[in-house]
């Protein structure tokens, strides 16, 4: 669709600023099932999003029907969303920054690569997992993802920004079986560039991470120095993110309400925002068009920032921190990839003088377990006791609770082997004085 | 949305290269939604989700694929490039396509989407002066009510003769949190009451007024909650909501989706005892205007009242087409999707234990020493190994036989096996309560059900240490 017609039809219908952002994605995934592509799907979205100001209020409206309609459907969306809403303090659209940094993150190598190439991949995986042999008794699935999206953002006052990416993602699972006892194990990987994937290394520790959990049991609840593997860090430190909202704090619904430029974390934690970083997960504006930075959120456990957007910004008497993000029909906050600073230890370094702990590999249930407002949190875990500071026998079905900020307060340290995780957190092992664990 | 006779040729490119079923799915989704924070309109939206998804099946393998341009070219290309991932020769052609006929189950007669936004937003203010008005530390109080309009069409064929549905899905749920505040400690409550029905039946029937204090007073007592116990109790979990421990426990790992490929605790059950004879259960979309039920499910199969478990034995599971071939058995009405950017499978609708004997007020007395969960937040589920995990937003002490202290942060977890044998009591009071499920299909509405009932030995999750 031509934006600029939009523009003329919204300023037309009385709508004194507006901004459009089309968005939309092709993607291929396939998936194997005892040698047989067992599901192929080709998908192909689009979304135009509009928002502008009626009334001096702002309203938004969203069609993925892109025809002759679609112009006046989104015009009268946004009347009716502004005519409704009783919130007078818009910041209305913005201009535009005066700089954007702006990086090609496509790979043309990875479009082009056949995709017999890529199928024949997944095979070679799910034949490494099958080769492995007892106790794998069965592949769950091997899946092949690849998706290319592309943004794009205008206004009514002059400002087009746009986005390109592309990036693979490849899932597999595999079942182990030792008598009466089943144990599943998942893992993935994803970026940009297929040629650099080690099929070897990955089928090899995928089917390693199932047989090490047999014999899992409970162990005695109680409190325990505990070691979270990265992934479930990066579950827990999500939550810390979403509070780190200005507009949650202004409401408040976070743990992090009047917390900006304290401590919040202990002094081993550092935090930094990279929008910047180049790859599958690169943006460099917000939805309201303004460019974004890399930057501190947490320096040596202190809490530099929240995520501001215009609006929050000034009721805070602060800059915007390019976080603004369009959902649900208004303008929120929201932050994109974070990495938090590894250290030069070894995981058998850092746990080397604990004595009685956990490590917990695996948490589900996260998503109903955490009461996001107080950060409290208890859910379902697994993982592994750690003895006089090594890896001891397998732990399932135990819970693990806590409270988010009092995690991060008494972080000990981390190891040195960092993962960008696909859900934009960046981290390693995180070492916590003492958590709950219940079981027996 | 397409005209028959692009149906036709789309149905005839996709089986061009030996695939024995393809399917047509288009939609047309407007929803709307308005939300109110402290009483006040924050936003009020209306969004429109348009597309179509095409999916060829050889034997037990699929190909699928959507787009949101439905013109003839862009239909045709993509009906071709999934085909071309079989190699055959073509089976049949479609050479004429009939309208199904079914019964509608969720009739409606004032419809949402007539009702104006301002209507909705008085109705939303409401709601939320009584949840604002239970205590001065209700910090914040976010009232919302959401309503769709789901056009469907699907097209499919499996013989010279297709059929062509034609379907209306239409829902509406209303949102209430309350966050209550007192010094540093922030607490939480949510209710969301939706049912596939009219205006009057949210403005008339649902007990709006009691949910908006209820939901109000659950943050205000949260506040004074103290920290939930860990070890193994037993647990006593009330009517209606509390039924997400079935559908997470056992529902999931009795989808086809997961017993079809041997994936599931439950794969080999059929026949079995996996329960204890006092249960029973049932998935049934076919309950008028409830949460979870459809005329029809997302393949144009009629929905069914499948009866899961009968007197502790697994009987059925929800089987879609797919996996339906793979067990040899016909599918049954069960398969859902989110929308047309999703292939169907297997799916829960409106899923419940069937109600016992026992009086809930004589299980809660028999209990001498557990947990009384008369709320969740939700869970979820490894159907391959069957373990389990809910969270409690509503939990209390019982000490001799009497409810005492509220508690927070409580989670329970298990295995979907252990859990229904050890099932001893089933009460008399059978009720539903609303969800939104997330599975491969994306999100679908379900409605999850159960009377009283108490299970023997449940791990309990929580940072209050040892149940005195």
């Amino acid at each position: 669709m031509n934006p600029n017609k939009f523009f003329e039809a919204a300023k037309k219908a009385g709508i004194s600023a507006s901004q459009l952002h089309i968005s939309g994605s092709s993607s291929t995934s396939i998936s194997l099932f005892h040698h047989e592509i067992d599901s192929y799907s080709i998908e192909n979205d689009q979304t135009m999003v509009a928002s502008g100001i009626y009334d001096g209020k702002f309203g938004s409206c969203s069609t993925e029907k892109f025809d002759n309609s679609a112009i006046d459907f989104l015009v009268a969306g946004i009347i009716q969303s502004a005519s409704n809403s009783e919130k007078s303090d818009s910041e209305g659209i913005f201009e535009g920054s005066p700089k954007y940094f702006k990086k090609n993150c496509f790979s043309k190598e990875l479009s082009d690569t056949p995709i017999e190439k890529k199928i024949s991949l997944i095979k070679d995986i799910e034949d490494k997992l099958f080769a492995y042999g007892d106790p794998i008794s069965d592949v769950q699935t091997v899946t092949y993802a690849e998706s290319s999206s592309f943004s794009e953002f205008y206004n009514s006052f002059g400002l087009k920004l746009k986005n390109k990416k592309n990036h693979f993602v490849l899932y597999a699972g595999v079942v182990a079986t030792k008598g009466e006892e089943v144990k599943t194990n998942f893992d993935y990987d994803f970026g940009t560039d297929i040629s650099k994937f080690d099929a070897d290394a990955f089928s090899k520790k995928l089917c390693e991470g199932a047989i090490a959990k047999f014999g899992g049991t409970q162990c005695d609840a109680g409190k325990y120095p505990t070691l979270l593997r990265k992934n479930v860090f990066a579950d827990l430190l999500g939550y810390f993110l979403d509070a780190n909202s200005a507009d949650e704090v202004q409401r408040n619904s976070s743990f992090l309400i009047g917390k900006e430029g304290a401590k919040v974390a202990s002094s081993k934690v550092n935090i930094e925002e990279i929008p910047l970083l180049k790859g599958p997960m690169f943006t460099y504006f917000d939805g309201e068009g303004v460019a974004k930075i890399n930057r501190k959120i947490v320096d040596k456990g202190v809490l530099t920032t929240h995520f501001y957007n215009r609006e929050t910004a000034k009721k805070a008497g602060k800059e915007t921190t390019g976080n603004a993000r369009l959902a649900g029909g208004k303008m929120g906050v929201g932050c994109s990839t974070v990495t938090v600073k590894p250290s030069k230890k070894s995981q058998a370094e850092l746990i080397a003088d604990v004595k009685e702990g956990v490590y917990i590999t695996e948490v589900a249930g996260l998503g109903t377990g955490m009461n996001a407002n107080s950060g409290d949190f208890s859910c379902q875990a697994e993982g592994f006791m750690i003895r006089d500071g090594k890896l001891a026998e397998p732990l399932d079905l135990i819970t693990l609770s806590g409270n988010v900020l009092k995690m991060l307060n008494d972080v000990k340290g981390f190891d040195n082997e960092y993962r960008m995780m696909l859900g934009g957190v960046g981290c390693a092992d995180a070492l916590i004085k003492g958590m709950n664990i219940g079981g027996k | 949305m397409i005209s028959k006779q692009l149906a036709l040729e789309v149905l005839n490119a996709a089986l061009e290269t030996g695939g024995d079923y393809a399917e047509i799915y288009c939609e047309n989704n407007i929803s709307e939604a308005v939300s109110l924070e402290n009483g006040k309109v924050e936003s009020s939206t209306r969004n429109l989700s348009y597309g179509c998804g095409i999916r060829i099946l050889q034997g037990t393998n699929s190909v699928y694929g959507y787009t949101s341009d439905l013109s003839k070219k862009s239909l045709l290309a993509l009906a071709s490039s999934l085909a071309h991932r079989f190699t055959g020769n073509r089976l049949f052609t479609v050479k004429a396509i009939e309208n199904a006929k079914f019964k509608i189950i969720n009739k409606i007669k004032d419809h949402l989407t007539d009702v104006p936004a301002s209507e909705k937003i008085e109705y939303c203010k409401k709601v939320s002066e009584l949840t604002q008005g239970v205590d001065e530390r209700i910090v914040r109080c976010i009232v919302g009510f959401g309503d769709n309009k789901k056009d469907i069409e699907i097209w499919n064929a499996e013989g010279e003769t297709g059929k062509h549905f034609t379907n209306v899905e239409e829902r509406g749920r209303l949102h209430i949190m309350a966050v209550a505040k007192d010094g540093d400690n922030l607490q939480s409550a949510f209710a969301g009451p939706g049912m596939s029905a009219g205006w009057s039946y949210f403005t008339d029937k649902l007990d709006w007024k009691n949910t908006a204090l209820h939901t109000g007073k659950m943050a205000i007592d949260l506040l004074s909650a103290v920290e939930c116990p860990q070890g193994k109790y037993t647990v006593v979990i009330k009517n209606g909501w509390g039924g997400v421990i079935f559908h997470e426990a056992c529902g999931h790992s009795l989808e086809a989706s997961a017993t079809a490929k041997h994936m599931s605790v439950f794969s080999d059950s059929i026949g079995k005892q996996i329960a204890n004879p006092i249960v029973s259960a049932f998935d049934d979309g076919t309950i008028p205007n409830e949460w979870g039920s459809n005329n029809i499910d997302s393949e144009g199969h009629v929905t069914q009242n499948n009866q899961l478990i009968k007197d502790g034995i697994c009987v059925n599971f929800m089987i879609d087409k797919l996996n339906g071939r793979r067990l040899g058995k016909e599918a049954n009405g069960t398969s859902r999707r989110q929308n047309y950017k999703f292939e169907p499978t297997s799916r829960m609708s409106n899923t419940y234990i069937a109600a016992g004997k026992d009086k809930p007020e004589d299980i809660i007395k028999d209990t001498k020493l557990g947990i009384y969960v008369t709320n969740f937040g939700g869970g979820s589920v490894e159907p391959t190994t069957g373990n389990f995990n809910f969270s409690a937003s509503e939990a209390y002490i019982i000490r001799n036989g009497e409810v005492q202290e509220m508690v927070k942060g409580c989670t329970l977890i298990g295995s979907g096996k252990d859990i229904l044998m050890n099932i001893d009591r089933v009460g008399n009071d059978l009720d539903l309560g609303q969800g939104n499920c997330g599975a491969a299909s994306g999100m679908v509405p379900v409605n999850v059900g159960q009377p009283t009932i108490r299970v023997s030995e449940i791990t309990v999750g929580g940072r209050g240490g040892e149940l005195k």
